[in-house]
């Protein structure tokens, strides 16, 4: 809302600068938002919530700035009778809904002579941001910005049967507005008509036939209040909103409609040559109540914090034009001035006193704490992994959580599941996401782009899809990818490519950081946006809870992603449950461990996890542990063999090992590999 | 004296100069006094092949010999632990660059959503899980934002069917944190909230809030505005002043806009804060009887305060983000930043 202060200024005494003004203003709820230079004038920008309609006028924002300032408010002067004896042009107005239309308050002028409206109102309309169009037009405007009342002026002489009637629209009623559209109405809509047919949609916009044109000599006058929902609704269907309906919506004042009219009357008689010539109507069937709320001292106290003083209420609410009734001791009935729709419940009125306190007097305090603080398991599981994989350098993504239509084919991880945004901001927004992997392997392509071939991204986030039962959702999920060198070039160590066992070493990492320990990292069947040849699947008792693997090389050619590209995807929620398993500690060993390595001979399909089960069933209890040091294959091995070079540790807890029965320990190893799987010693 | 002693001892003496490290010294020790195959070694046993009378002449230079090679090479081999003590060997080109270990880097925003979780701990607050895609209820409805509410066009919103949206924003911690609980309550949520804006330099369709919301017996705006300076004081910075201007929002009563000192003028005023001095960084107010009526909470009994943020904003106050899409452009050159 723009306020110029120099017809702010005819309302209110204004001393201050527009930026004493601008502070002052913004304290009490009136943003402020720019002070700007207009002709002759500062134009305030003022960004007036939506509770507050009241304030989208000039006497609005002067009545809070009199009651600010405790300076007196001045009225403009308005013609005080609307009545002639007999009508010159007789005319009627009917109600047929007034339930949408509590009050209808209109009158008829003739003699008017349509032209250029004077200087001094174009000048102020022009400051408040609006369009001089031609003296009946600009009073309606001009008296709107002024009390904030929305008016409307109908060429009389093209109402068909010099009657007015409100009511909804037939279904299939269409009509041009004054913006010269044609539109579509439907039943709700609630519609000023004449004898035949629709002529303005009631608060919104006048119709285009019943204009104001430079012929116009007699004009009808609507100075009406319209139900806010209704106005709203309709607003919102036809996607209009002007500045009538702006008003409306947020809620008139039902009582101002024949000050209003009087005002616009006075205007047309001074700037048009207007006379009454059909007195006023004012169809008002049942009168409408002002707010009352019963207010207690105590209660403003309490809720403000600050012990209030009675008068200082009192008087606060009575420069806001509140009527204030003592009902007891430090409590009273109060009645709302009828432009405050915002005011309900005591706390309405208790905010008004807060406001002229002002908030920056009230203490700050704090409230003595009655509750113990708790973390949420899932931020505590994703807070842990982020900091493990800070530490293994990835980088933290975060993608939007929508999908476009060819992700679900792409990655094909639940299309059938994946749920539909009704109203998408853009076609690549239409579903929302089912997987990380699409959002990373982009974020990876736009990177490559962007020359980098080295790329470390993980991301936390949820994906949604459509459960059993058609109710979405949703899935705390870990996304990894990593693609190009193991490290930065660099001399210490040659050029390593990130490989399927780095991501796998990642995965391991995470579970021990987590200290999952019933994991397991088994080959996955089928997975559409995973190589076939390295995919993995990440499982907590056969229950697959992650998936990891090369990107397919569709995929990989789909994205022209040039160079492997590595995934997981882990259902981070599904573990909280199993994670942070207890800390038992062991004491230290007192004795010595033994290591020999073991370089074996075997087939080159053998899996590792049969080795380790083969090993693992001898149940050897001295034996700590197995690692695998080492894989050769070429020179001096069969072909279709391959070397591996076990490190087995050995550690009794009771006594010292002695080398005779490492040396048992690790023939029976050896034997057992062999009886099993022919594995032979690899000779030197 | 045979002609072979004074031979070797010169010999002796240029190895012996050449000696510059402990390798050398090893290896100059090994050729002359090595027990089996050492030249000292090998002269000795050309003794018994000298006739009678040269031996003890010989014998004795050898002697002689063999004595000043081992008092030179011990005095040699002092100075060269000396000066290994002292760490004058040759020295390790320090300035080479180190192994480039990888360290990654938590997404900025994510970074304060756990960072404004652990303040709220610290308060007392229980975090709440909630789901993004929410109910028209929790989201409007019992926040006193009924259909048709000219508050929620501010708040343009994805919905899924006639009452299943995108959260617009966290405010429905509020809701779920009352239901079935009785005070007191101290509640807390944080994530993704989404509004139908296009993508603009200051608009995402999607950003993350925080939300909190405090419902005891004698809450006031006064405990409200403590708490605020609690929390926005350490979130920035001890030294930022806070204040409090009335401002709307449908679920509170009396509401409030709140403001920081701006952290980039201090107050003094600059193109961020619009020359004002301040940055409006949340919404905030007491909740609004209806709402705590509607969650089953006596309002003649307690009261409450909420607000909410917008995590977004920090960093972009923070760190100076000018572009709120650089946020999720998951771009490396942005990210190896934080």
């Amino acid at each position: 809302m723009k306020i110029s202060t120099e017809w702010l200024g005819e309302y209110v005494e204004i001393r201050e600068s527009p930026q004493k003004l601008k502070d002052d203003l913004s304290m009490i709820g009136l943003l402020v938002e720019a002070v700007e230079e207009g002709e002759s004038t500062s134009v305030l920008e003022v960004e007036v919530t939506s509770n507050r309609p009241d304030c989208l006028s000039h006497i609005g924002v002067a009545r809070e700035v009199a009651a600010l300032y405790r300076r007196p408010l001045r009225h403009p002067e308005k013609r005080e009778t609307l009545r002639i004896e007999p009508d010159r042009i007789p005319y009627a107005i009917e109600v047929r809904d007034a339930g949408l239309c509590p009050r209808y308050t209109a009158l008829v002028m003739d003699g008017i002579r349509v032209g250029e409206s004077p200087g001094w109102m174009q000048k102020r309309l022009r400051a408040a941001g609006m369009r001089p169009l031609n003296n009946i037009v600009d009073i309606t405007n001009y008296v709107l910005l002024e009390m904030g009342h929305p008016l409307h002026a109908f060429d009389y002489d093209i109402l068909r049967g010099g009657k007015i009637v409100v009511s909804k629209a037939r279904q299939g009623d269409r009509m041009a507005t004054l913006d010269g559209i044609r539109r579509e109405l439907d039943a709700e809509m609630l519609l000023i008509n004449d004898a035949e047919g629709p002529v303005a949609i009631a608060g919104v916009m006048g119709g285009l036939e019943s204009e104001i044109s430079p012929t116009t000599t007699r004009v009808l006058l609507e100075s009406a209040y319209f139900r806010p929902d209704s106005i709203r609704r309709t607003s919102k269907k036809l996607g209009l909103s002007t500045e009538s309906s702006y008003r409306f919506e947020r809620g008139a004042d039902w009582d101002i409609t024949v000050a209003a009219l009087a005002r616009v009357c006075r205007l047309v008689e001074d700037l048009a040559g207007g006379r009454i010539a059909g007195s006023m109507r004012d169809v008002y069937p049942k009168t409408m109540e002002p707010v009352r709320i019963s207010l207690r001292k105590q209660s403003a106290a309490a809720l403000i914090g600050v012990p209030m003083e009675r008068e200082f209420i009192e008087s606060t609410l009575c420069r806001l034009n509140f009527r204030l009734e003592e009902s007891g001791p430090d409590s009273w009935n109060v009645t709302c001035p009828t432009y405050r729709a915002d005011m309900e419940l005591e706390a309405d009125l208790i905010e008004e006193i807060a406001r002229f306190y002002g908030y920056q007097n009230i203490p700050a305090t704090l409230p003595p704490n009655r509750n113990m603080g708790r973390p949420s398991p899932v931020s505590r599981l994703e807070n842990a992994l982020r900091d493990i994989l800070v530490g293994l350098g990835f980088h933290e993504a975060v993608n939007l959580s929508f999908a476009d239509e060819s992700d679900a084919e792409e990655f094909g991880t639940g299309q059938d599941e994946r749920i539909g945004v009704r109203n998408p901001l853009t076609e690549d927004m239409k579903y929302m996401r089912t997987d990380l992997a699409p959002g990373l392997v982009r974020a990876a392509k736009r990177n490559f782009n962007y020359g980098r071939r080295t790329v470390r991204l993980f991301e936390i986030g949820k994906v949604y899809r459509a459960g059993p039962d058609g109710i979405p959702e949703e899935r705390n999920i870990l996304g990894i990818l990593g693609t190009g060198g193991f490290t930065e070039r660099n001399w210490k160590l040659p050029d390593a490519g990130f490989d399927f066992f780095h991501m796998k070493g990642v995965l391991e990492t995470l579970l021990e950081g987590i200290r999952l320990r019933r994991c397991a990292i088994e080959p996955a069947g089928a997975v559409r946006w995973l190589n076939p040849a390295e995919a993995a699947a990440l499982k907590i008792e056969d229950a697959t809870c992650g998936l990891m693997g090369s990107l397919s090389a569709a995929l990989e050619e789909k994205y022209k992603l040039r160079q492997p590209v590595y995934l997981a995807e882990i259902e981070f929620g599904a573990l909280s449950g199993n994670a942070f398993e207890e800390i038992h500690f062991r004491s230290l060993p007192k004795y010595p461990f033994a290591e020999r390595d073991l370089s074996i001979v075997v087939g080159r399909d053998l899996a590792w996890r049969k080795i380790q089960t083969c090993i693992a069933d001898l149940d050897i209890a001295e034996l700590a542990s197995v690692a695998l040091v080492d894989i050769y294959e070429g020179k001096k091995i069969p072909s279709g063999k391959l070397s591996m070079t076990l490190r087995l540790t050995f550690r009794d807890r009771e006594k010292t090992l002695t080398v005779d029965r490492v040396q048992d320990f690790v023939d029976t190893v050896l034997s057992s590999l062999h009886k099993t799987y022919g594995a032979e010693l690899r000779s030197l | 004296m045979p002609r072979s002693i004074e031979e070797l001892k010169e010999r002796f003496e240029r190895e012996f100069a050449s000696i510059s490290g402990m390798e050398a010294w090893k290896s100059v020790r090994d050729t002359f006094l090595a027990r089996d195959s050492g030249i000292i070694t090998a002269e000795m046993k050309k003794l018994r092949e000298l006739p009678k009378e040269e031996r003890p002449a010989f014998g004795q230079a050898i002697n002689r010999l063999r004595s000043t090679i081992e008092n030179r090479l011990q005095e040699r081999h002092d100075e060269l632990k000396k000066a290994a003590l002292a760490g004058l060997q040759s020295r390790l080109d320090v300035t080479r660059p180190g192994f480039p270990y990888a360290l990654g880097s938590a997404h900025p925003i994510k970074r304060l959503q756990a960072e404004i979780e652990r303040i709220f701990v610290n308060l007392g607050f229980e975090v709440f899980d909630l789901t993004e895609i929410e109910g028209d209820y929790y989201n409007f409805e019992a926040l006193n934002m009924p259909r048709n509410h000219p508050a929620r066009d501010a708040q343009d919103t994805f919905y899924f069917d006639d009452t299943l949206l995108l959260r617009t924003h966290c405010t429905s911690v509020d809701v779920h944190a009352m239901e079935g609980r009785k005070p007191p309550i101290r509640a807390v949520t944080t994530g993704k909230v989404y509004r139908r804006d296009p993508f603009d330099a200051t608009h995402s369709p999607m950003f993350y809030q925080v939300d909190v919301v405090v419902i005891d017996e004698g809450i006031t705006m006064g405990d409200m505005k403590g708490m605020l300076e609690v929390f926005l004081k350490q979130l920035f910075h001890p030294g930022i002043k806070m204040r409090l201007r009335p401002g709307f929002f449908p679920f509170v009563e009396p509401g409030a806009e709140v403001d920081i000192s701006c952290i980039f003028c201090n107050g003094a005023g600059c193109p961020t804060c619009k020359h004002s001095g301040w940055i409006e960084i949340l919404g905030a107010g007491m909740c609004h009887p209806k709402v705590l009526r509607m969650s089953g909470i006596d309002d003649s009994r307690y009261s409450g305060f909420a607000w909410g943020m917008g995590i977004d904003r920090v960093p972009m106050l923070k760190y100076g983000v000018e572009d709120i899409r650089l946020l999720f452009d998951n771009d490396l050159r942005f990210l190896e930043q934080f």
